[in-house]
């Protein structure tokens, strides 16, 4: 008992070492950058996934004259790593789904606590919409 | 006694024995559809379908947000499709990438993808039709000629340590523009697999 005992705090002290492989950033403190922003709403239905990577913001712009670029910005709230899959989806001007081929689910690894962006770019200039979808 | 305890014992063995063999009659194999472009599709060390619809949604969204293309003569700009190297190991079909690439330019308006030029895909049809045309009104009809080639690479490099195998998959694409022969556009996206070594035994 006694040596199972003694050798719990090493143990916890290894599972905390390997668990911690957080990310350090640092940026500039005054950013020169204007993102258009948008304004997002969200419908959460895994509560779990939720708690554990956040969508931080959404900016979109305008590129080759007419397309439509979403740029999401994650975030993993945990202090370990871990892999989620995303999938962007457009919707023209009547609501209805653009297809794209290439808009598939993508995994997407991220490190303890690190925040990174995810991006696309609507095929069709009709792309007045999207939604970004997230699972496990 | 003893005799009872025995056959009930042979009644069950038999009853289990039936049930498994009705069991593996009636499931003798199990497929399911599932969505290709969806996490769900086999992942193995080579390049999967999601693979390659990621590599080109990357690049495409490179081209696209680099406005190499905004500055096109003509719009549609016309593009050939000019070779397509595969360094892997892979047997594979490049259109698997290059088809993504071409539906996707197609479908910006921005580009027309030219048929009759270049080592991409050839419409022999049309090709037929035009010369047709020519024979019938006597009029030599006029190839576009591209404003730019697209050129793209996939290298494959395997690394190997005792526990693991990581295969990592380089998708190299170029845009050249014919007038200057200058490249516009490149990009390079990879996607790096790694695979647990087998044990030496199997058992």
């Amino acid at each position: 008992m006694n040596k199972f005992a003694s050798s719990l705090p090493a143990a916890a002290l290894v599972l905390l070492l390997v668990g911690c492989q957080n990310v350090n950033t640092y940026e500039n403190a005054e950013s020169r950058a204007t993102p258009n922003y948008v304004a997002d709403k969200r419908v959460i239905t895994d509560n779990t996934l939720a708690g554990a990577v956040r969508v931080v913001s959404i900016n979109q712009a305008t590129v080759s004259g007419n397309l439509l670029k979403i740029q999401a910005t994650v975030e993993n709230l945990k202090s370990s790593a871990r892999t989620v899959n995303y999938k962007f989806e457009w919707f023209d001007q009547d609501g209805m789904a653009v297809n794209s081929p290439n808009e598939v689910w993508k995994a997407l690894p991220l490190q303890g606590r690190e925040s990174t962006t995810i991006s696309t770019v609507a095929i069709s200039p009709k792309a007045v919409d999207f939604k970004l979808k997230f699972r496990e | 006694m003893k005799q009872t305890v025995m056959s009930k014992k042979i009644t069950g063995l038999l009853a289990v024995g039936a049930l498994l063999a009705l069991t593996g009659c009636e499931t003798p194999t199990e497929t399911r559809t599932v969505d290709s472009r969806g996490p769900d599709t086999i992942n193995t060390s080579a390049i999967n379908t999601q693979d390659w619809s990621n590599a080109a949604d990357q690049l495409l969204a490179s081209l696209l947000s680099s406005e190499a293309l905004t500055n096109a003569p003509r719009t549609p700009a016309i593009l050939a499709v000019d070779r397509i190297i595969n360094n892997t190991s892979l047997m594979i079909d490049t259109d698997l990438l290059i088809k993504k690439i071409r539906v996707g330019l197609t479908q910006t308006g921005k580009v027309a993808v030219t048929n009759t030029l270049g080592l991409g895909e050839r419409a022999v049809v049309a090709s037929e039709a035009a010369e047709l045309e020519e024979m019938q009104s006597g009029k030599k009809q006029k190839t576009l000629v591209p404003d730019y080639t697209l050129y793209a690479k996939l290298i494959q490099q395997t690394d190997r340590n005792s526990k693991l195998t990581q295969n990592t998959y380089s998708f190299q694409m170029s845009l050249v523009q014919v007038k200057t022969g200058l490249t516009v556009w490149e990009d390079e996206k990879q996607i790096t697999k790694q695979t647990k070594a087998k044990p030496a035994l199997g058992w």
